[in-house]
């Protein structure tokens, strides 16, 4: 394959994190780059790059960084997102964890880009290892002049913070994030007004995901449109995958978007151990609808997989294959979900719970037939009535197991017990949860 | 006023700009329903009762967080809200304890009201309820010293939470947790500790904070009658409902049952404080004055006619005044209405022309509140110090009471304790201890310095145990009164109960009085002495429209909702027709039913 890898090239070799290698390899050069120009030449570069935000949503970065209300008279702020919690979704902490300047670099143009001088990193609160990588890396960059006062002799001054979450998935969300950064519990606030406007502290504050800045230097180094062609229109630069479930070899790929699910999973990964078969793909993290094996044809594009039905998201790609049992995929999920909500909004607090409870009792065996209808319509009522995506995200694996496996709900209910193999689950050692 | 115009069910409507979409609606008398919503304190959008559809918007909004804008088309009751509004509704009740009839709020409780309304007729869950901790046990806890939480009926709407924060100005209150696990606390369980804790029970929608000086004395259909009027405990002077239980005959106990805040804008917002809102059990205690009494030589306090009393009263009075009219001199609580302070003014002026005779004094007690705070209770615990400046008795000019508005009767006590003094009438109408310190004039009266004390007043306090002739009046609920309160504001307090026993309205007290002492006084009501006041201070800026003035009167209650909080008013007459009223006199049938309500699914 032609592509060479821009964002982790380099991750598998030893002294990767420190700034004497990053420096080797052209480190900072697109820090220097940026700031020679004017902060909206930025702006208007990585537009025209036509970044996507990697956080799970997609929206143009530059765009994001242009609602940033300049003529505020208040300081404007960077909120890194780097809470990365979607289950299946890995690509933050190996980048944090092997390549941590190419994020302060990207933090740094990003604060230039929009008049910011202070970009705080949370971390999620389990990453107290990449925290202590980063904290490293910030310091060698203080010590070399790429942060503080009057960065690289520009007169523009840059500080970056780590600040470590407590550790829940829903400190993510951009506007909990911010939440808790100021010290505040980690739930939503209600929008408008958007970050760009009102954020951190009640200052313009852009909310950037790792992978989104770390793509920045990137562009500067390499120019918008040679960016912009890597990959398919509108979805253009290098995109980091994370594979799990049930393939040879897990792990975080780099690619353009215009690879297909069928060559990552089967090429990059080495497909599903053998004997077995694929069953289904969740594509974007646990929160997005499954494929089939039938659509490994699928663009691992933010506008193919959407075009197949499901979503990039945070390009966790789950792999499931034929000992995979649906209804306790939904189960464990939910189990995660309702463990997770942050309990502000009624429908996603109560109804998480619920939904729990009642696959619970299916894949036990305990469950009727009217649940099925009984779950289809508890998760109806919460999607589209929460304050945050959350309650679209939680119920989405009920909607699509229940879509594509009803038989098997129904199997559960018909015999009392999954129909897989007797021993499929002593084999994969899971267990259910109390 | 910038304006907006929407359009909400087909309705045109225009509204004042910066208004969110769920106000224009309650405004307009559209029914949607809310919880975390509270017009006095921040939105937070998380109940997601409220939510309605917008045209160009692909999901349902919370109309409580969306803002009006021009040309806004919004649907409350198409297929899709009311579905959508009746699950929310099922969520809210999946975890409920429902254990209303011994829940304080049953009765008057919005979960119930909106529940019937908006919810589903049933509920889908067969799995068991939400219980904290140890099965119920910690679930119901005390809540610092006026107020009980209990953890099953909270809805989490964080109204408690915001008003902490918001209002109070330090935020005891807090979830902690997350999730299904959310539960309301404060820091190691310490409970509330605030001035104001009391509203929380009005914020609280639900069961959940009920006020310990209420829990289990009442349920709502036992207190039919409730009365608008004021509070004159400090001299903030907030707008309050006063509820009276009804009793059967042979039952002990007090009347009044309850006071609950009433909205207005420019006094107390949507609040009142626990002084206001829990001390007022002196008014029907024990040590309540309910007859005349004379001090009797070795019988000590006596009881006497009302008949007698004024003869024998007129007589040492005059004979006091006439030996030595500088020795008879008038000590007046800040408590006094404008028609007592100002016969009491006639009163001396007839009998002494002596300006000098009345001293007005009030207690002054900075209170402890967070420096945030929102609701601030002044430290003049009195409602009428400008009353009395109105009236020449108390130095300064009507206008803001200020902060260091103390009470000075100095000159009195020097007199008194001097031994120039042959008689004192003290006329004090509120609480023990209002009229600031008394313990001079006790021990004046004791030692012999001080011949001849009366006393008018509520309570057998010290003083009134030292008095020659006590006189008992009408606390604040018991008369037609007027004050006029820190802002310069002319208020009215309602007569929600009589007087107990022979206690009697004070300006009646005064007027037999002056009449026994041959002053011509002709007031035939409380409202003919306004009148009199209006013709003798037409200038006088804190008294201008004293005859004009509306009272109050004791009416049917439907519920506390209806007198605390305008804005959740309307709904008592128009949302909950599907229902009996608990109580009033609307003929549900007559009324059509709100379209979007989900009718009661009748039993057969
Ligand atoms: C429940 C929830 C969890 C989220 N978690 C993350 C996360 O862990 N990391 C992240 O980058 N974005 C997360 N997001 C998306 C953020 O809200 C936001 O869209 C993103 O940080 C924006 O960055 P981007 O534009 O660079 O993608 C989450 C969103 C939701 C609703
Ligand atoms: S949808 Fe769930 S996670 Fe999101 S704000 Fe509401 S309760 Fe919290
Ligand atoms: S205690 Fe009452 S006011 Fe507080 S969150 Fe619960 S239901 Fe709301
Ligand atoms: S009242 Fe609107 S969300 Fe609660």
């Amino acid at each position: 394959m032609s592509f060479e890898p821009l964002l982790t090239k380099h991750v598998r070799e030893p002294n990767s994190f420190t700034l004497d290698f990053y420096l080797q390899h052209e480190g900072y050069d697109g820090l220097r780059k940026a700031l020679a120009m004017k902060p909206e030449e930025v702006i208007d570069l990585v537009k025209a790059s036509g970044l996507r935000g990697r956080g799970g949503a997609g929206f143009p970065t530059g765009m994001k960084w242009q609602f940033v209300d300049k003529k505020s008279p208040n300081p404007k702020y960077i909120a890194c997102n780097a809470d990365e919690s979607e289950p299946g979704t890995f690509k933050d902490h190996l980048l944090m964890e092997r390549n941590p300047h190419l994020l302060i670099e990207g933090c740094a143009i990003g604060c230039y880009a929009i008049g910011a001088k202070i970009a705080y990193i949370y971390i999620r609160g389990e990453f107290f290892h990449v925290q202590q990588v980063l904290e490293r890396a910030i310091d060698e960059a203080y010590a070399r002049g790429f942060l503080g006062k009057n960065v690289l002799g520009s007169g523009f001054d840059c500080d970056v913070y780590v600040h470590r979450g407590a550790g829940a998935y829903e400190a993510g969300e951009e506007t909990a994030l911010l939440e808790s950064l100021e010290g505040k519990r980690a739930q939503p606030r209600n929008k408008p007004p958007f970050p760009a406007v009102v954020g951190l502290y009640g200052c313009p504050t852009a909310v950037n995901n790792v992978e989104t800045l770390a793509n920045v230097p990137i562009i500067l180094m390499k120019g918008a449109e040679w960016y912009s062609k890597l990959g398919p229109e509108k979805n253009g630069g290098p995109k980091l995958f994370c594979i799990s479930g049930h393939v040879k070899r897990p792990g975080v790929y780099e690619a353009p978007m215009t690879v297909t699910l069928g060559e990552l999973i089967n090429e990059r990964a080495g497909g599903v151990r053998d004997g077995r078969t694929l069953k289904a793909v969740i594509p974007g993290g646990s929160s997005v609808p499954i494929l089939l094996p039938t659509q490994l044809d699928t663009q691992a594009s933010f506008d193919g997989v959407q075009k197949a039905g499901s979503l990039l998201g945070s390009a966790g790609i789950i792999v499931l294959d034929d000992t995979t049992c649906m209804v306790w995929l939904a189960e464990n999920l939910l189990h995660f979900y309702r463990h997770e909500s942050c309990g502000k909004c009624t429908p996603c607090r109560e109804g998480t719970d619920w939904l729990y409870k009642i696959l619970r009792k299916i894949e036990r065996g305990a469950g009727q037939m009217s649940d099925l209808d009984l779950l289809t319509s508890v998760a109806n009522n919460i999607a589209g009535k929460t304050l945050c995506a959350f309650g679209d995200a939680a119920v989405t694996p009920v909607l699509t197991t229940l879509k594509h496996f009803r038989h098997e709900y129904e199997a559960h209910i018909k015999e009392g017990h999954c129909t897989l193999p007797a021993d499929w689950r002593a084999r994969q050692g899971v267990a259910t949860h109390p | 006023m910038d304006t907006v115009s929407l359009t909400i069910d087909g309705r045109q409507i225009t509204v004042e700009k910066g208004k969110t979409v769920l106000q224009a609606a309650l405004e307009n008398g559209i029914h949607v329903p809310y919880y975390c919503y509270h017009p006095g304190i921040s939105i937070d959008g998380s109940c997601r009762v409220c939510i309605v559809k917008i045209e160009k918007m692909p999901k349902l909004q919370t109309s409580c967080s969306t803002v009006c804008a021009e040309g806004m088309v919004i649907e409350t009751r198409t297929p899709e809200v009311v579905a959508a509004r009746a699950g929310v509704f099922e969520f809210l009740l999946v975890n409920h304890p429902l254990d209303c009839p011994v829940c304080d709020k049953g009765g008057e409780c919005p979960l119930q009201d909106f529940s019937y309304t908006f919810g589903p007729d049933q509920s889908r869950m067969e799995f068991p309820r939400r219980v904290f901790d140890g099965e119920g046990v910690k679930g119901d806890v005390d809540f610092g010293p006026t107020l009980m939480l209990n953890r099953q009926r909270c809805i989490l709407c964080t109204r408690c939470v915001r008003f902490m924060r918001d209002i109070d100005g330090d935020a005891q209150i807090n979830i902690i947790d997350r999730g299904y696990g959310s539960e309301i606390a404060t820091f190691q369980e310490e409970g509330v500790h605030s001035l104001i804790s009391g509203n929380l029970m009005d914020v609280c929608p639900v069961g959940a904070i009920t006020t310990r000086d209420y829990r289990f004395k009442s349920r709502p259909w036992d207190n039919p009658i409730a009365a608008d009027t004021i509070c004159t405990q400090c001299s903030k002077g907030c707008n309050t409902t006063a509820w009276i239980k009804a009793k059967p005959e042979w039952a002990k106990g007090a009347q009044l049952i309850r006071f609950t805040p009433r909205f207005n804008h420019d006094v107390n917002g949507y609040w009142m404080c626990d002084i206001g809102r829990f001390e007022y059990h002196w008014i029907e205690g024990d040590n309540r004055l309910r007859q005349p009494l004379e001090r009797e030589a070795n019988l000590g306090q006596q009881p006497i006619s009302w008949q007698e009393l004024t003869s024998k009263l007129g007589d040492r009075l005059a004979a006091a005044g006439t030996s030595n009219p500088e020795g008879v001199r008038f000590l007046l609580s800040a408590h006094a209405s404008h028609e007592e302070l100002f016969l009491f003014r006639r009163l001396t002026e007839a009998l002494l022309g002596e300006p000098n005779a009345v001293s007005v004094s009030w207690r002054y007690q900075t209170k402890s509140q967070p420096a945030g705070s929102k609701f601030i209770v002044p430290p003049v615990d009195a409602p009428n110090v400008n009353g009395a400046r109105a009236m020449g008795l108390a130095p300064g000019k009507v206008g803001p009471v200020d902060n260091d508005a103390k009470a000075d009767v100095s000159a009195l006590r020097a007199a008194v304790d001097a031994g120039r003094v042959s008689a004192l009438y003290v006329f004090d109408p509120g609480p023990e201890g209002s009229l600031g310190d008394v313990q001079w004039i006790v021990d004046a009266r004791a030692s012999g310095r001080l011949p001849l004390l009366i006393v008018q007043g509520v309570v057998l306090s010290a003083l009134a145990r030292a008095a020659d002739f006590v006189l008992p009046g009408a606390s604040y609920v018991e008369k037609e009164a007027s004050y006029t309160n820190d802002q310069g504001t002319l208020q009215g307090a309602t007569r929600v109960i009589a007087p107990p026993g022979e206690a009697m309205e004070d300006w009646q007290i005064l007027v037999n009085l002056g009449v026994a002492l041959g002053v011509p006084f002709t007031y035939t009501s409380a409202a003919r002495v306004r009148a009199d006041i209006a013709e003798r201070y037409a200038n006088e800026p804190g008294l201008a429209g004293i005859a004009t003035l509306v009272f109050g009167r004791p009416v049917a209650a439907r519920n506390w909702l209806q007198a605390s909080n305008p804005s959740e008013r309307w709904k008592w007459d128009f949302m909950f027709q599907d229902m009996p009223p608990v109580k009033g006199h609307v003929d549900p049938s007559a009324v059509p039913m709100p379209i979007g309500a989900i009718p009661l699914k009748e039993v057969k």
